[in-house]
């Protein structure tokens, strides 16, 4: 009888006095007061960081499509109404794809964070401090490339410059001007320039990366000079930069990181690029959800305008007979780049800046090198306004697919002529309203 | 010898099985015959199943089966003590007689019923919860997969709702209420004493959707199922209990019974009995040319115009393509169950065997499952008894992606696809149109598979270590090894590019669970005292293996053996958790009855300082019908008044280790690891609790003729288990917190009747009803649910729906005009506001027995009133040639606006302005009320005279028919849908296979 109540209260016991046997431990993360302690974990921070520079909320596909389908070439043929909105330039604060643009650039901005608060007091002997360096310049660089979309996406915003560790981090930081954000990107800017090599990476933030960025940065803050000296900077450099001839050199046939490239993302099939399948039509096993409306087609197709840009589309057999874009195109491999910076681009940039400094003979010859490249005779453009058009023109054709119509029609002022919106408030995305909503310090865009 | 045996053999699991090996089968007394008969109403002379038919110095027993037959091996000059819940006692001798029938009458009280609780079983007069309990016999006739969907309607206060029409999936079930965001609100589940998972372990894709893991358990080895819905009943399941328990209890041998079988089979058909209007080809063209010209572009570039003029040729050209019956079809259904029961005096087993399959009305969905169920109890000695419950089942499924999105849609290839779209191009390959797959592609090449092994098996031992001390360990385990499969042809758009893509993923989920009762009953004098205390320790560990591969030489090879390119991975969690229980009963006189419940758990999810929890219940409840003052009242048979009080909490749902701050890998660059922040923690994480009032009185009037069974509830769930929105500016979007308050309250009423009860007929009625309100009492953020057409607010119940909410179409200028809700004077995202929400006001069910000699009828109805279903299918199909080629049109959007003075609520056709961009719409929310003919069955038992000579015992064959009535006000086919099987998603339709009608004929035979 009493062998039983022994055995039972030893049981008792036994179970109930095990703190040991609740301590499960997890095996798929770590936690993060361990994620970054030495040489390999800070170098997988890093690494971690360009996968959020790259993800599908950001440079992996939506934030350039914010871009295009606000720039009125492209067309949303799916069914979800966020990327119609776009299109339609009907913008709600509730659009789901400005919220995971915004969430996705922010998530960057915290591993950027991390990286630059704990390197520097890592103590390891295997991380050199070339190392060390490198890894917050690249940090850096990447946080300054985030900040510089969301000033020219959203204005001036909240500017979060340390890790979170506890929810209340980063409480009660209100939105900085636009002025205060895009020197927030400066200041970022001249640390990385700073702290990283001058080598050549094209898919890696150097040196050189940091200047094609300065030239843009500047072309947005039209300081003319420093944005012609920063372009260059790479485009003098023709050893390793130089436009590839014809236009589709740079994408077709599976290339990745040509000369063309100053700084673009790479993926692999552990790391996809969540444009791989949007743009191919279903015959060739993608959704084709994305695609150059018929406007665009016309002018690519024009041998005058679009040149040999018109390897940028094609059509479906019949009775389909349906446009779609071909810049991604790797299916299923997802390993179509992100072109961030191409060097025709550091081209039109100078152009531009030597416009507005009335050397327009030299400005003719940066934008036509650019025409020559897609296999188009010179511009006759002769006035300063006339050149500046044909700049936006060619804009609009070479980065037809990626992020840039849109942004570039709100710098130079001209979205309100050409996309025909008269609201000055709708030059700018709404601030999400989910985020309204969680953070009281925030103030919303007006107008939205 | 046996007792010195089991006395040290008894902590040591291994050793039960050695004693299973061990057992012999005891001999019988030679004085002993067996002696059969038939117990019968009194008066009605209807068989009564259930009776106990007991010897009285023997101490054996058994009991009636449903056609009152019983069979014992007695002692001949024994008694036979013969009782029955409502009916007088009988003592009948056995004087040597081989056959006795027995007739016995019935008395006014039907409390005397047994019904199973939570670590024991008490009889319903001492309850005092709220405790349903279904007979399996009695729901048996829906021919659907699992049990939980077979209760649908047959429990006051248990909302039950199949998210599609396919044979094992997921089921929305909630007991009074939604009382949880994030952690879940399906109950406990706990079969035969084992705490079986609930959640569907499906890793590859059916877009939404996924599988009721509880359509493992074979419905014909269930005896009866209790549903524990207030706080005194499911205390004592503490941290899990506060969304109701549903305890099980699986079929088991009788002691001194002779072999009974039983064998069930039948076989029929089923079918869709409505689909979706959508529009011709040419009334498609009509509609893409309006918008066209309502847009203000030039009539001659028209889209549908001449072909020799570019465009896609007139209207009246185009040609209608019905790809919606290509895809549904008759299905076929079968089930063929056997079981073979009985027992000696020490023994007693279960054995039974099943196989069931269900092609669903869409094709490519079939559920097919095998089971097996072995039950068995051996008395070791007077003192000692174990036993075990076991089950084992298989089931496969094939599957299609039948939820959201284009790809591989299958539902969505035959309901998206515009109608005038060809099925081939002009090469003769296969058309594919808008992203969507082409259907016969689908249908044809669709593979995808699942197979789910699932053993549940429990064993036990128990002791009397005094004459009322018992003791009682039981060693548990539900392990399930999903193992799933799907081959994309190159065909396919999904495997087209990658040359076939096949990915396999095999998941293994187990619960193991270890418990120790004592257990103490006493009876001195008036008094009457139960005690119960018990530990447990518990487990559940899941281990994730999948693989992908892609570029195949060619579609004959679909294993991933054969594919030149793969990936893989792996993944591992558990979590663990230690209780304490106790429960104390009391009742004085078997009038005045009190208990008190409490539990503590700890568990590993949570933050270290705040693992414990504490789970307490006190109930009162009052038999005033044994009052003398009321017993004297001729019409009032029963009365008993019932209250009780209780806290429970939640844990499901939230991650294992959502209390700490991660980083996760996988986060790759140029082909190198890389690792990023993933979650951020909250330390004081802790229990959801709710406490729960309840207040309940149970009515018989009339000998029980009518009996009335009303509660009145109140939960108030508070530290709701929230990932709370964060400034995403922190990097992340949400953190697991305590965070919030919701309320819900109701009453329920159930009703049954004996209508007419004599020799040749009897008719029964049972009814109940109930109704809750539901409401977010406290919510710093609103949150949004995964389909944004549905936002939790403080102030406002949950499954609201938040819209813009669309006030009438202009009729002088056919535009939709908008609510300006915040009046800025312009339609803005602030404008959304709550519409509606998807819970129902009101639902329960209505069942009618009839039973005339040898025939028996039932039709049973379900429903619901009151709640809102948002039609995103017509979202879709109603866009106003926005969406022009890309998606079919339904016929509602031919009620447009055309001209000046057009009343209608379809707006304008026009791609421009917010006429049919605008979204989510109030346009689309409709009134989802349904009542639902559920069952409806015809039974005839074959003579008794018929039956012997052909030596069995009872044949009956029936006819029975689900679905064959459905009143509705909603557009769709079927207002019974769910886009997704995420809980917090209700009522939101994007195109799901509605419920199928079904008729089934079959055959019950007992040897």
């Amino acid at each position: 009888m009493t062998r039983y109540l022994y055995l039972y209260l030893a049981f008792f016991l036994l179970t109930t006095s095990c703190r040991k046997f609740l301590n499960v431990q997890p095996q798929q993360q770590v936690d993060a007061s361990v994620a970054i302690t030495d040489a390999v974990s800070a170098e997988a921070a890093v690494n971690g960081l360009y996968n959020r520079l790259g993800s599908d909320g950001y440079y992996g596909s939506n934030f350039i499509s914010l871009s295009y389908l606000m720039g009125g070439d492209i067309q949303w043929t799916g069914s979800q109404s966020a990327p119609s909105q776009i299109a339609a330039r009907a913008l709600t604060a509730d659009n789901s794809n400005i919220a995971s643009a915004w969430m996705a650039i922010y998530r960057t901005i915290l591993s950027a964070n991390y990286i630059i608060d704990i390197v520097p007091r890592l103590t390891d002997p295997l991380l050199t401090e070339a190392k060390k360096n490198q890894y917050q310049g690249e940090a850096y660089f990447i946080r300054a490339l985030a900040y510089f979309d969301l000033a020219r996406a959203w204005g001036g915003v909240q500017l979060i410059t340390s890790p979170t560790y506890s929810k209340t981090d980063q409480e009660g930081i209100r939105r900085s001007s636009l002025a205060e954000t895009y020197a927030q990107v400066l200041s970022d800017l001249d640390k990385a320039e700073a702290l990283l090599p001058a080598t050549v990476n094209r898919n890696k933030a150097t040196q050189k990366t940091v200047w094609a960025l300065k030239a843009r940065f500047y072309l947005y803050q039209q300081d003319w000079v420093k944005a012609e000296s920063y372009a260059s900077k790479i485009i003098d450099d023709a050893a390793n930069y130089k436009l590839l001839k014809p236009y589709n050199a740079f994408f077709a046939n599976n290339v990745t990181a040509t000369a063309e490239s100053v700084f673009e993302l790479a993926y692999s099939t552990s790391f996809k690029n969540g444009h791989y399948n949007w743009w191919l039509p279903p015959a060739l096993g993608g959704r084709r959800e994305w695609a150059p409306n018929n406007n665009l087609v016309t002018l690519l197709n024009d041998p005058a305008i679009g040149g040999n840009r018109n390897s940028l589309i094609a059509q479906t057999a019949p009775p389909g007979n349906l446009w779609y874009g071909k810049l991604y195109y790797r299916n299923p491999t997802g390993t179509d780049p992100a072109y961030l910076m191409r060097v025709a681009e550091l081209y039109l940039i100078r152009s531009e800046a030597r416009v507005k400094q009335t050397k327009l003979t030299q400005a003719l010859t940066d934008l036509n090198a650019v025409r020559d490249r897609a296999g188009l005779s010179p511009a006759t453009a002769a006035t300063p306004e006339a050149i500046l058009l044909a700049i936006e023109n060619e804009r609009r054709f070479e980065f037809a697919f990626e992020a840039d119509r849109w942004f570039n029609l709100v710098r130079t002022g001209r979205v309100s002529s050409v996309l025909n919106i008269s609201d000055p408030n709708k030059f700018v995305f709404p601030i999400p309203i989910s985020e309204i909503i969680a953070d009281k310090y925030l103030d919303p865009n007006l107008g939205y | 010898m046996y007792r010195n045996r089991h006395v040290t053999a008894l902590p040591k699991p291994f050793l039960f099985i050695t004693t299973f090996l061990f057992v012999t089968i005891a001999v019988y007394a030679q004085t002993t015959i067996p002696v059969k008969g038939t117990i019968r109403e009194t008066g009605t002379q209807k068989p009564v199943a259930g009776v106990s038919v007991k010897a009285k110095t023997a101490n054996i027993g058994t009991s009636t089966d449903e056609n009152g037959q019983f069979s014992l091996l007695v002692p001949s000059n024994d008694i036979l003590l013969i009782t029955a819940i409502g009916h007088t006692a009988v003592e009948q001798p056995v004087n040597g007689q081989q056959l006795i029938d027995v007739t016995i009458a019935t008395t006014s009280n039907a409390l005397g019923e047994v019904v199973v609780v939570g670590y024991g079983a008490q009889s319903k007069k001492s309850l005092v919860s709220a405790v349903a309990t279904v007979k399996a016999d009695e729901i048996k006739n829906k021919p659907v997969a699992s049990f939980d969907q077979q209760l649908q309607g047959r429990v006051a206060g248990v909302q039950i709702s199949a998210n599609t029409g396919i044979p094992g999936d997921g089921i929305f079930f909630r007991i009074r209420g939604t009382t949880s965001i994030n952690a879940g609100n399906d109950p406990l589940y706990v079969i035969d004493g084992v705490f079986i998972n609930n959640q569907s372990l499906q890793k590859i894709t059916t877009q939404g959707q996924a599988n009721n893991p509880l359509a493992d358990i074979n419905p014909a080895d269930i005896e009866s199922i209790s549903v524990l819905k207030d706080a005194s009943a499911t205390a004592i399941y503490g941290a899990r209990a506060a969304n109701g328990v549903i305890l099980i209890t699986t079929k088991r041998g009788q002691y001194n019974t002779l072999p009974k079988v039983n064998a069930n089979a039948y076989y029929g058909s089923s079918w869709a009995p409505e689909l979706w209007d959508l529009v011709t080809g040419p009334e498609h063209a009509t509609i893409i040319n309006e918008a066209w010209i309502n847009d203000g572009k030039p009539a001659s570039t028209r889209p549908f115009r001449l072909k020799s003029e570019g465009g896609r040729g007139l209207p009246e050209e185009q040609p209608t393509y019905d790809r919606l019956h290509d895809i549904f079809r008759t299905g076929n259904l079968q089930n063929y169950d056997l079981s073979v029961s009985g027992g000696n005096d020490k023994t007693r087993y279960y054995i039974g065997g099943g196989y069931n399959k269900q092609q669903a009305i869409l094709r490519t969905n079939d559920f097919q499952r095998a089971s097996f169920k072995f039950n068995l109890d051996q008395q070791i000695n007077s003192k000692v008894r174990i036993g075990s419950s076991n089950l084992l089942s298989r089931s496969y499924r094939t599957n299609a992606r039948v939820g959201d999105g284009p790809q591989g849609g299958i539902l969505q290839a035959a309901l998206h696809t515009p109608t005038y779209l060809p099925k081939f191009n002009d090469d003769g390959t296969y058309a594919k149109w808008a992203g969507f797959d082409n259907l016969d592609v689908l249908i044809k090449y669709t593979d995808m598979h699942s197979t789910s092994i699932r053993y549940i098996g429990n064993m036990y031992g128990e002791a009397d270590l005094l004459r009322n001390l018992k003791f009682r360990t039981s060693w548990s385990i539900d392990y399930n090894d999903y193992n799933e499969y799907e081959y994309w042809n190159s065909l396919t758009n999904r495997g087209s590019a990658s040359k076939g893509l096949a990915t396999s993923s095999i998941s293994k989920n187990a619960i193991w669970i270890t418990e120790q009762t004592l257990s103490y009953k006493a009876k001195p004098g008036q008094h009457s005292l139960g005690v119960l205390v018990g530990n447990s320790v518990q487990g559940a560990v899941e281990t994730v293996t999948s693989a992908q591969g892609t570029n195949f030489p060619n579609d004959s090879y679909k294993q991933i053996a054969s594919a030149a390119t793969t990936t893989s991975s792996s993944s591992s969690a558990g979590n663990r958790q230690v209780s304490v229980f106790g429960r104390l009963e009391y009742n004085y006189g078997g009038k005045y009855f009190a208990e008190f419940n409490v539990r503590g758990d700890a568990s590993s999810k949570f933050g270290t300082n705040k693992q414990w929890g504490y789970f307490p219940s006190v109930g009162l409840a009052w038999l005033a019908s044994e009052e003398s003052f009321i017993r004297d009242v001729n019409a009032i048979s029963t009365l008993k008044l019932r209250a009780n009080i209780g806290i429970t909490g939640n844990q499901n749902g939230i991650g294992n280790f959502a209390s700490r701050n991660l980083w996760n890998g996988g986060a790759n660059y140029l082909d190198n690891p890389g690792t990023v922040p993933q979650q951020l923690g909250n330390t004081g994480l802790s229990w959801e609790t709710t406490r729960q009032t309840n207040l309940g009185i149970d009515l018989g009037l009339l000998k029980d003729h009518i009996s009335i069974e009303f509660n009145l509830y109140k939960k108030y769930t508070s530290d709701l288990l929230l990932s709370l929105p964060l400034p995403v500016t922190t990097g992340f979007s949400s953190i697991s917190s305590n965070a919030g308050e919701i309320s819900n309250k109701g009453f329920e009423l159930g009703i049954s009747t004996t209508n007419i009860s004599n020799r040749q007929f009897t008719w029964t009625t049972s009814f109940n009803i109930a109704h809750n309100i539901n409401k977010i009492e406290k919510l710093d953020i609103p949150v949004d649910a995964s389909y944004s057409a549905e936002r939790m607010i403080q102030g406002y119940s949950m499954h609201s729906f938040y819209v813009y909410n669309q006030l009438y179409v202009d009729p002088q200028t056919g535009d939709a005009v908008y609510e300006d809700y915040v009046k800025d004077g312009k339609i803005t995202a602030d404008d959304r506001q709550i519409a509606g929400n998807a819970q129902p006001k009101y639902f329960g069910g209505l069942n009618n027995n009839l039973r005339y000699k040898g025939f028996d009828f039932s039709v049973f109805f379900n429903f619901q009133f009151g709640n809102k279903i948002f039609n995103n299918n017509r979202f879709f199909h109603e866009s106003g040639g926005t969406r022009d080629d890309r998606r079919a049109i339904n016929k509602n959007q031919l009620n447009r606006w055309q001209k000046p003075g057009d009343i209608t609520e379809v707006p304008r056709i026009t791609t421009l302005g917010t006429n049919y961009t605008l979204s989510p719409v109030s346009r689309f929310i409709e009134d989802g009320s349904f009542i639902r003919l559920s069952t409806l069955t015809l039974g005839y038992t074959l003579p008794k005279k018929l039956t012997t000579k052909i030596h069995t015992n009872s044949i009956r064959i029936y006819a029975s028919g689900a679905n064959w009535w459905l009143w509705k006000k909603y557009q769709g086919p079927d207002p019974e849908i769910n886009v997704t099987s995420d809980p917090n998603v209700q009522g939101y339709d994007l195109g799901t296979p509605p419920q199928p009608r079904t008729i089934q004929f079959g055959i019950n035979i007992s040897l």
